[in-house]
């Protein structure tokens, strides 16, 4: 079946966008997507977009930005793994003939916009078990999922920090990136305690921020002549909502799930993956993504990411731009995974930044609190 | 209901700064036993799922209003974090301390404040339940070692 290309992607403005709102971020990144791929809004046959403090996203974006008789409106919220799961519903479309360019857009002002306290969680039955707790979420949920981890496997917070400290040595390339100074496994260890085994530098940082990713027909593309960044496997699941409780094994998320499913459909196994975007809101996450995506056995996420493994250089090349931990997150970070993926298929960069030779990407979204997986596989067509 | 001696019900109106529980729906049957010291869960006669929070549904076998159960309020736990940054309003004296999810004996599992020294706790450190009256209309579950 013929596979979506990924004709164009774009950050807007990273870090503080005090005089910008979700939309303004959303539809700054779309533009500058569309431009990467050589299209105009004109051309936009249709808009996805989750996270934007809106209940109807893609028909405020539509508005916004004034698309004429958009085909494709997607707005399916499973959190930061929404953008990796609109690829597949895209792609459907797409082969269905229903549109040629669709733009996968995500805009925020987590940081220095107001309501960023704000929270659905009220309207849930469940919130009057959860909140009397005092739980400090999300890294307090994250913080017991990795706790758990520990006990069960032997995980060490000293195992965390190595990907915090591995992929600051990514963001140190970055100009992009909010922190670039180098950091040590003991930088990691003595940072201020937040939710235990947390410190401070085991959690992503606040930024304001948005992304886009463009989507082409196979034809389309062909016809823009973009490098061919094909989508060759997308797989998306859930395995709760928000309730760290109601999670059914800490130490295992839909990624178990989605991964063989997405590398099935793109007929490759993990050994084939050249350069892996792996949705890190915390150092626990990143961690049990690769077990569960299968770059090591169960239980063994600590020691394979021990000597840089995932760092510039090392064996699996992860979080390449900085990740959440480094680079920046506006709340929903799964649309910047996808992002450095293509970047990186495309040999956008140059030294030790470049992966040499990438034609296999991973881009795993995670959303809520470890809730719902999407995986896709990026291919570079030859 | 099965008969277990009620958990002790400690009054903390006057001090707690923290959320309260809204109690509505389902959840109404199970704030009003928290003030009589009962933990309750629902089991569903017809497939014996076992679930917490309480749902107009069962999760196994989607029989409408599966019935409550009284909880023996013991278990123990499952996973659990110490908060140095707190989580809620009316948190910030508290600091550091557990919260833990707690596998129930019955099989459900659920979040709740621990009263005890936060660094003593472990995974599997048996817990039973006492209950701190926070409102009028609820008594939030706390557990404390066994």
């Amino acid at each position: 079946m013929a596979e979506p290309i990924v004709a164009g992607v774009a950050e807007s403005d990273l870090g503080e966008t005090p005089d910008r709102n979700w939309l303004d971020n959303a539809g700054i990144a779309t533009v500058r997507a569309l431009e990467d791929a050589g299209l105009a809004l004109e051309d936009v046959d249709g808009v996805a977009v989750a996270g934007g403090n809106d209940y109807m996203p893609a028909l405020v974006l539509s508005e916004y930005l004034d698309l004429e008789e958009p085909s494709v409106l997607e707005g399916t919220e499973i959190g930061g793994s929404s953008f990796e799961s609109f690829c597949g519903h895209i792609g459907d479309a797409m082969a269905r003939g229903r549109a040629d360019v669709v733009v996968i857009a995500y805009g925020s002002t987590r940081k220095t916009g107001p309501g960023r306290d704000q929270s659905l969680e009220i309207t849930h039955p469940v919130d009057g078990f959860v909140r009397p707790t005092g739980l400090f979420r999300p890294p307090g949920a994250y913080a017991m999922a990795a706790q758990r981890h520990m006990h069960e496997y032997g995980t060490t917070e000293e195992q965390l920090a190595e990907i915090a400290v591995s992929t600051r040595e990514w963001a140190s390339m970055n100009p992009k990136a909010a922190h670039q100074d180098s950091i040590s496994v003991d930088d990691v260890l003595e940072s201020r305690q937040i939710a235990e085994p947390f410190n401070l530098l085991d959690c992503c940082l606040v930024s304001d921020g948005g992304g886009a990713v463009v989507l082409a027909s196979e034809e389309k593309a062909r016809e823009l002549g973009v490098p061919e960044i094909a989508v060759s496997g997308v797989a998306s699941t859930s395995t709760h909502r928000q309730d760290i409780s109601e999670m059914p094994d800490m130490t295992t998320t839909g990624a178990a799930v989605t991964g063989p499913k997405a590398f099935e459909q793109a007929g490759i196994t993990p050994d084939d993956v050249d350069v892996a975007q792996l949705y890190d809101s915390f150092t626990y996450t990143a961690l049990v993504t690769l077990e569960d995506l299968g770059f090591c056995e169960k239980g063994e996420g600590g020691s394979f990411v021990e000597g840089g493994t995932t760092a510039p250089g090392g064996e699996l090349p992860m979080n390449t731009q900085g990740g959440g931990l480094s680079y920046c997150h506006p709340g929903h970070f799964g649309v910047f995974v996808l992002i450095e993926a293509v970047r990186q298929l495309r040999g956008d960069y140059t030294g030790d930044r470049q992966v040499d030779g990438a034609e296999v990407a991973v881009a795993h979204g995670t959303g809520g609190i470890l809730s719902s997986s999407s995986t896709v596989v990026l291919r570079r067509e030859a | 209901m099965s008969g277990s001696e009620p958990a002790p019900v400690e009054d903390r109106r006057d001090s707690w700064e923290g959320p309260v529980p809204i109690p509505s729906g389902a959840n109404e049957t199970f704030w009003e036993a928290t003030l009589e010291g009962e933990l309750l869960y629902q089991r569903c006669e017809e497939c014996g799922t076992s679930q917490l929070y309480p749902r107009a549904v069962c999760t196994g076998c989607g029989t409408t209003d599966p019935p409550f159960e009284t909880s023996e309020g013991v278990g123990t736990v499952y996973s659990y974090t110490v908060c140095h940054v707190p989580g809620e309003p009316g948190f910030s004296d508290r600091t550091p301390y557990a919260v833990a999810a707690v596998a129930l004996e019955e099989g459900p599992r659920l979040l709740a404040l621990l009263d005890c020294d936060p660094e003593a706790v472990e995974v599997g450190m048996p817990l039973e339940v006492t209950f701190w009256q926070v409102s009028e209309e609820a008594a939030i579950p706390v557990f404390v070692p066994r």
